[in-house]
């Protein structure tokens, strides 16, 4: 008998990363389901690109560099569906495809693969298709249906709009929530989008403090520069980007303390942005990237007192 | 009553009541083996020498190996009968250990030592001296010799005694069955540890998913004198020595340091019971409980003469079900693999658990992925993520500055990990190789 010899623990806890992946994806089913539902088939197909899109770059990379096949960790589908949601359905197949593609290849495997990167890779590809095809990325179809109850401010029909999505004034609140209003496929419906970050709580996969400490701050400084704090939180990609992308482990600091100073400093970015640029869209994303950036330097900074750590004297 | 407890920690196999639902409710059973192989290196620090020859006849409790320095104790025949052989032979450790095999007559003819009578009357300084004797370690894992811990360094001062009673391990229930059973004797050798340090606060600490074993403990300290029972929450690592001390003094044993520079003292409830077996009856350390568990078929609680082969009692709990992937002395957190099952249970050996091949399969490991639940329950506080990236580095320098020394081991960090990442390990590595740098 020879049996094989290890350092303890002998028997480790159930929870892998690849459930943690199908958590999210879980977590993120509402809001894409209501997309769907709100944009209509087309919006379907740009998920499914999206998604479809993530996986082969990340087959292939790995195939083309002799790596070890990883696509079943999940982390790839989650990327490919976080891009598709911040798509508008209005984006044409190959667009979807090429920002996929460059999320997998450029932000997440040239960076060393899954926890490597230092940039959000849905995020970071959906900033470089704003800059490439501002156009096409800023079109808006507004909603087939409507998800009910429903105010007169609905705004349902063929009609485009290319335009900002942050809403006129004048839209109901309920409109806002239920997501009968243009914008991207996944950032319109908020109940989905809450639905989801219940059960990534219940799930313990996230605590409440990022998206709870970012929403909140966009609602403080919103309050302090005289505007109305609930529009402000109800639109534009506010809710999605502070629960599922402010809350992306790779790219967020380390200890609880840092994580929340840079949970309020996305929201704080998000408000400067929304003042300075007039409205201007976009706010969300770029507030999570500059914060993703400014990650390495937070955990540089807070350090937490280890057990028995005597102070030294200067 | 309050619970205590202490920052961080886990709950490993929460869902099998940390798989100790198997054996807590199986009393203590004798077993003897008809041979027992006894290392000398059972305890930490110098080695004993052996001093019985081949063929040679042997009483129960007879020295077999001599104690070795200031810190070393003796090792006693633990049955009666003929030594067989007197060398190296495979246990625990990486090398062969010096062993003597005793094949036992089972006439069980006693060598005691000199009992020292009640442990409200004995002489103080006898206590401790008596300790030695006995051949007494830590029997909570670790071997550490007692005397050399309750004999405490010229200004140092002491106020506190805890029991650790926490048996947070997962699969162990010895220390909880020793509560049911011998709940007296543990508080009497806490008395005499008290009585011989002159300590007058003496705190017996279980967790709360043993409320049979405080009920039974809170009976047993009624009317002794500084003896109380403390509720601990049930969580691991609470029975780390360090966690321990926090919880129940509110104190934090200084980096480096041990509990003493918080003013504690800690020893195991079974190391407790051996004290009091050796004050008041003279009897040195020659058996302990084991608890017997996993893939076998009747688990169990043993009571095992020291050096005792883990498969006799394997035998002893029912044979294995289905073939062994893995044997480990301990629990499954910090427990140390057996190569195979000829190894001899020791002082220290509070477990000896099987797993099916198919539970030993070890996972795959993949890159990190930042999820913080490293960071979140290490109760060092310190970063398990980062310490193992800069050990992969060669950074150890850095490692040493970020507090890798004061990694307490418990793996909670590696249990915890999503992307299966051998943390403890790398960890533990750094820490030899900063070691054997200051050794060169």
């Amino acid at each position: 008998m020879t049996l094989p010899l290890s350092t303890g623990p002998h028997i480790l806890g159930k929870r892998t990363t690849r459930g943690i992946m199908l958590d999210v994806l879980i977590a993120l089913t509402p809001a894409a389901a209501a997309g769907v539902y709100l944009f209509g088939v087309r919006a379907a197909w740009v998920l499914g690109v999206a998604v479809a899109s993530a996986v082969a770059t990340e087959a292939l990379w790995q195939r083309l560099s002799h790596r070890p096949l990883q696509v079943g960790d999940l982390s790839a589908v989650v990327t490919g569906l976080l891009l598709g949601l911040n798509l508008p359905s209005s984006a044409p197949l190959w667009l979807a495809a090429v920002g996929s593609a460059f999320a997998i290849v450029v932000v997440k495997q040239l960076f060393g693969g899954i926890g490597h990167n230092f940039l959000n890779p849905a995020l970071a590809a959906r900033a470089v298709l704003l800059t490439s095809w501002p156009a096409r990325m800023t079109t808006f179809f507004l909603p087939e249906r409507t998800l009910l109850p429903v105010a007169s401010t609905a705004m349902v029909g063929d009609a485009v709009t290319s335009a900002t999505p942050l809403v006129k004034s004048g839209t109901a609140m309920i409109d806002l929530f239920w997501g009968n209003i243009p914008g991207t496929i996944g950032e319109v419906c908020k109940a989905a989008i809450l639905i989801g970050f219940i059960y990534l709580l219940v799930r313990n996969v996230i605590g409440p403090h990022i998206p709870v400490l970012f929403v909140g701050t966009v609602a403080l400084m919103t309050w302090l520069l005289g505007g109305d704090p609930l529009t402000a939180i109800l639109s534009g990609g506010v809710l999605l980007g502070a629960v599922f992308m402010a809350t992306d482990y790779v790219t967020n600091p380390m200890l609880i303390v840092s994580q929340c100073l840079f949970a309020a400093l996305c929201g704080v970015i998000v408000v400067v942005i929304r003042q300075s640029a007039g409205g201007y869209p976009e706010g969300v994303t770029y507030a999570i990237l500059l914060m993703n950036v400014l990650t390495p330097l937070l955990d540089k900074l807070f350090k937490r007192r280890a057990y028995g750590e005597v102070k030294q004297r200067a | 009553m309050k619970k205590l407890s202490f920052r961080g920690g886990i709950h490993p196999l929460a869902k099998r009541h940390e798989g100790k639902a198997e054996t807590s409710g199986k009393p203590i059973r004798d077993f003897v083996a008809e041979c027992v192989c006894i290392p000398m290196d059972m305890h930490m620090g110098p080695p004993c020498k052996p001093c019985v020859q081949q063929g040679e006849h042997v009483k129960l409790g007879q020295v077999i190996g001599e104690a070795v320095g200031r810190f070393g104790i003796p090792a006693h025949a633990s049955v009666s009968g003929v030594v067989t052989a007197v060398g190296p032979v495979q246990q625990l450790r990486a090398q062969p250990s010096l062993c003597v095999t005793i094949r036992n007559d089972f006439k069980d003819e006693l060598a005691a030592l000199e009992a020292l009578g009640d442990v409200e009357s004995a002489p103080k300084h006898r206590i401790i001296p008596a300790i030695q004797a006995a051949g007494i370690c830590g029997m909570g894992g670790a071997g550490f010799p007692t005397h050399a811990k309750l004999r405490l360094p010229e200004g140092k001062a002491v106020d506190t005694i805890i029991l650790n009673g926490a048996e947070c391990e997962t699969f162990l229930t010895c220390d909880h069955r020793l509560m049911l059973e011998s709940p007296g004797r543990i508080v009497d050798g806490l008395r005499a540890v008290m009585r011989a340090m002159g300590v007058a606060r003496g705190v017996i600490a279980i967790e709360d998913n043993k409320p049979d074993a405080i009920e039974s403990m809170r009976r047993a300290a009624q009317g002794r004198d500084g003896v109380e029972v403390a509720v601990l929450k049930t969580k691991y690592p609470q029975g780390g020595e360090k966690q321990l001390v926090t919880a129940v003094t509110g104190r934090e044993v200084p980096g480096g340091g041990l509990p003493m520079d918080a003013r504690a003292v800690v020893i195991n409830v079974g190391t407790a019971a051996a004290i009091a077996d050796t004050v008041i009856e003279g009897k040195p350390l020659i058996s302990r409980v084991t608890t017997v568990t996993g893939a076998v078929k009747d688990p169990s609680n043993l009571r095992l003469r020291v050096g005792t082969a883990f498969a006799d009692a394997i035998k002893s709990a029912g044979g294995y079900r289905e073939a062994p992937g893995k044997i480990f002395a301990g629990g499954s957190m910090t427990g140390t693999c057996a190569p195979d099952d000829s190894v001899s249970a020791t002082k220290g050996t509070n477990g000896i658990v099987t797993l099916t091949e198919r539970e030993a399969d070890a996972a795959r490991e993949i890159q990190c992925i930042r999820c913080g639940r490293c960071v979140m329950i290490c109760p060092a506080r310190i970063m398990p993520y980062r310490l193992m990236e800069l050990y992969e580095r060669g950074e150890l320098n850095t490692a040493k500055q970020e507090h890798v020394k004061d990694c307490i081991q418990c793996g909670s960090c590696s249990y915890v990990c999503p992307s299966k990442r051998r943390l403890l390990p790398s960890i533990k590595s750094a820490i030899e190789q900063l070691a054997r740098r200051r050794n060169r």
